[in-house]
């Protein structure tokens, strides 16, 4: 037997060095990570924070807003035939039939007009006129007035009656629908259990006098006691006072919706 | 320390509880917590003749304070106007009311004239954020020139503003305040306009003359006075201007209370001996008792948007309660749990009691008369008057908008306003003693 003394620690001797640089490197990481939390890094952003252009949370009274944004939701997700605000893409034209015998010339002015078409308007679709609003069902009228907040509960509404153009028209009496919905909204009525829910629809008309009739829900939150608070937000409002003398209809519907959060 | 402030945080945890109730009531009586921004600049004065000048003076302060009162406006001041002041709809630029400084939702304006002795007005109301159709009234009155009429026609237009903006609720500011004042010498029933002005005497009786309360129609006053049979119920024509005949009734019969139909009357009264809750057609015939307990039952007040059911204050478990009950008399239920309640006055929307309440009453507790308003339904209240001292008999605008009460706070009780959240108070009346007053129904 041989015996065979293999160094396999070469450098035994050595290794107090490296070590102490490795601690010294750590120790300098630490300090910089200590520092760099400490003191505050002129980048970067806050979230949340005021001085941004929108924060995490923004809270802002709509009715504010001088003119119309586009709405953020529509009312009838499943089957709304509304344009909305954004520009729909342009159609796709119809395929050409398959030429028998391809001619050049053609082939390449196809192609050409093609390419072209299926280039999508660069500025326009992001393009929305300040005062435009969406023409006919679908989004909400009147944007300053559509909706309204109220602690963490929220609640809007469109109207559907007359040619469509009732938001825009009389604005102000949009408005006073809102507020006094609002106003009449007990939230205390809702099962305290509840957190959050759902959104509630209730359908109601209002008359030439300015009362509420015909009122509906129109599509449950699922939670009975939130769509009876909402039901008797309405049922409270006498009147929402007579409609605009200039208006011609006979009513107006109205699409209100809630929205709760505790 | 740390206690100090976990004991801070749990103070700061339990009043964040609290706050609800009040943000509540506040949307219930139709002061919504977001106002509408409205401007209104001074009208311009077309016919330049010292009595326009002065007419229009009085009408821009008669307009302003009547918005202001509204408690559904929020009044830009008149410092962020734009320089140029419009009088008519040619002369309006949108844009500078609508963006700040003043950036107002709605502008109100017109112009003032006089011409043969009668005075011109024209008055516009436009939205400034729709350019496109901004107006939202206009509006022509003409009267004969007086100060008088310059405060009728600036009533007037305020009213039609409160009425568009505030959701179809009828503005106040033709309304009318009834109430006892000592002033002449003896309690005398009086009455003013609803901002203190116009103060006038209605009986001379030389007797005592208490709690009136005003028909429905405006026509007549009922009210309890001191006769050869005790204390009976009177009634004033307001259209004749003098004492008209009302049956007597046995015993003491004190404060009456109109219901909002105009049919009947409920009073107190002790012609069987105790003093009980009778309710009587409008002329005095066919009386009927509603209650029946040992205690004392008082200050009748019907629920003016059904006239199915009255609050009343009884002493049937000691202390005076707030109850309410069926019109019939049946269905009685106690309101108030404890202290000493009194002077019950429901709201026009059926929804609330106002009442007087010493809730902590007794020996060693120091407690002073509060108003406080309750919901019917949930029993919820919300004290209005905090540290004024005795503050009694409130009473409801018909707009629910506005409480009308007496206060002892300056020394002297006199009649306050105050908008049904506490906010807004103003003192009315000033020479004297001035109180029980009564808010019209109109």
């Amino acid at each position: 037997m041989t015996n065979v003394n293999v160094d396999i620690f070469p450098t035994e001797g050595n290794v107090r060095g490296p070590l102490l640089g490795s601690i010294a490197l750590h120790a300098a990481l630490f300090v910089l990570a200590l520092f760099g939390y400490l003191i505050p890094s002129s980048r970067g952003e806050s979230w949340g924070g005021t001085s941004g252009g929108g924060g995490a949370m923004s809270a802002t009274l709509v009715s504010s807003i001088p003119l119309p944004t586009p709405p953020a939701e529509t009312q009838n997700v499943l089957a709304n035939e509304s344009k909305g605000l954004a520009q729909s893409p342009p159609k796709e034209t119809a395929k050409e039939e398959p030429q028998a015998i391809p001619i050049p010339e053609r082939q390449a002015k196809k192609g050409q007009r093609e390419s072209a078409q299926k280039k999508p308007p660069p500025k326009e679709v992001a393009k929305v006129e300040d005062n435009q609003i969406p023409f006919g069902q679908g989004g909400p009228v009147s944007g300053p007035y559509g909706a309204f907040t109220a602690g963490n509960v929220k609640g809007g509404l469109s109207f559907t009656g007359g040619s469509g153009d009732f938001g825009s028209r009389f604005g102000w009496y949009v408005d006073g629908v809102r507020r006094k919905v609002s106003e009449n909204w007990l939230k205390y009525e809702v099962d305290p259990r509840i957190d959050t829910a759902h959104r509630v629809y209730i359908y109601f008309e209002i008359s030439r006098s300015g009362q509420p009739t015909d009122l509906r829900v129109e599509q449950s939150s699922g939670i009975p006691s939130l769509d009876q608070s909402a039901l008797r937000a309405l049922q409270r409002i006498d009147t929402f006072g007579p409609l605009p003398p200039e208006y011609a209809g006979r009513y107006v519907a109205v699409e209100f919706w809630f929205d709760y959060k505790r | 320390m740390l206690k100090k402030i976990a004991f801070v945080f749990a103070l700061l945890a339990f009043f964040t509880r609290c706050l609800p109730a009040q943000d509540w009531i506040r949307t219930g009586t139709g002061l919504g917590v977001e106002k509408i921004r409205l401007a209104v600049p001074d009208f311009k004065v077309v016919t330049a003749d010292p009595t326009t000048q002065k007419l229009t003076e009085n009408f821009n302060v008669t307009l302003w304070n009547d918005l202001q009162v509204a408690g559904i406006f929020d009044m830009v001041s008149k410092s962020f106007y734009p320089l140029s002041q419009p009088g008519a709809p040619q002369e309006v630029k949108l844009g500078e009311w609508g963006s700040p400084p003043p950036n107002a939702n709605m502008l109100a304006f017109g112009n003032v004239s006089v011409q043969g002795g009668s005075l011109n007005v024209q008055g516009w109301l436009y939205d400034t954020k729709n350019p496109k159709s901004p107006q939202v009234l206009g509006k022509q009155y003409r009267e004969e020139a007086n100060d008088a009429n310059a405060r009728i026609i600036a009533h007037r237009f305020a009213d039609e503003i409160i009425f568009r903006l505030g959701g179809g609720v009828q503005g106040i500011a033709e309304t009318r305040i009834y109430f006892v004042s000592n002033r002449s010498g003896s309690k005398e029933i009086w009455q003013m306009d609803y901002d203190g002005a116009n103060q006038k005497q209605l009986t001379h009786l030389g007797t005592i003359a208490l709690s009136p309360h005003v028909s429905p129609d405006g026509t007549r006053v009922a009210f309890s006075g001191v006769t050869r049979e005790g204390w009976q119920l009177q009634m004033y024509s307001l259209e004749l201007g003098r004492l008209v005949n009302f049956p007597r009734f046995g015993g003491d019969n004190y404060s009456p209370a109109w219901s909002s139909d105009g049919q009947n009357l409920a009073f107190s009264s002790s012609r069987s001996g105790n003093t009980e809750i009778y309710t009587v057609g409008s002329a005095g015939g066919n009386p009927r008792r509603l209650t029946d307990s040992k205690g004392p039952d008082v200050s009748p007040t019907w629920n003016p948007k059904t006239n199915a059911q009255i609050a009343w204050v009884s002493g049937r478990t000691g202390l005076p309660q707030i109850y309410t009950m069926a019109s019939d008399g049946t269905n009685a239920a106690r309101v108030t749990d404890q202290g000493y309640a009194v002077s019950p006055s429901w709201s026009p929307n059926g929804q609330f009691l106002a009442f007087a309440w010493v809730r902590h009453y007794g020996p060693g507790e120091p407690g002073s008369s509060d108003i406080y308003v309750m919901d019917v339904a949930s029993k919820q209240w919300v004290q209005l008057t905090h540290d004024g001292g005795h503050n009694d008999f409130p009473s409801w605008s018909p707009d629910g908008r506005h409480i009308v009460f007496q206060s002892k706070r300056g020394g002297k009780t006199q009649i306050w306003s105050m908008l049904a959240d506490g906010s807004e108070l103003r003192q009315l009346t000033a020479g004297g003693e001035n109180t029980q007053p009564n808010w019209s129904f109109k």
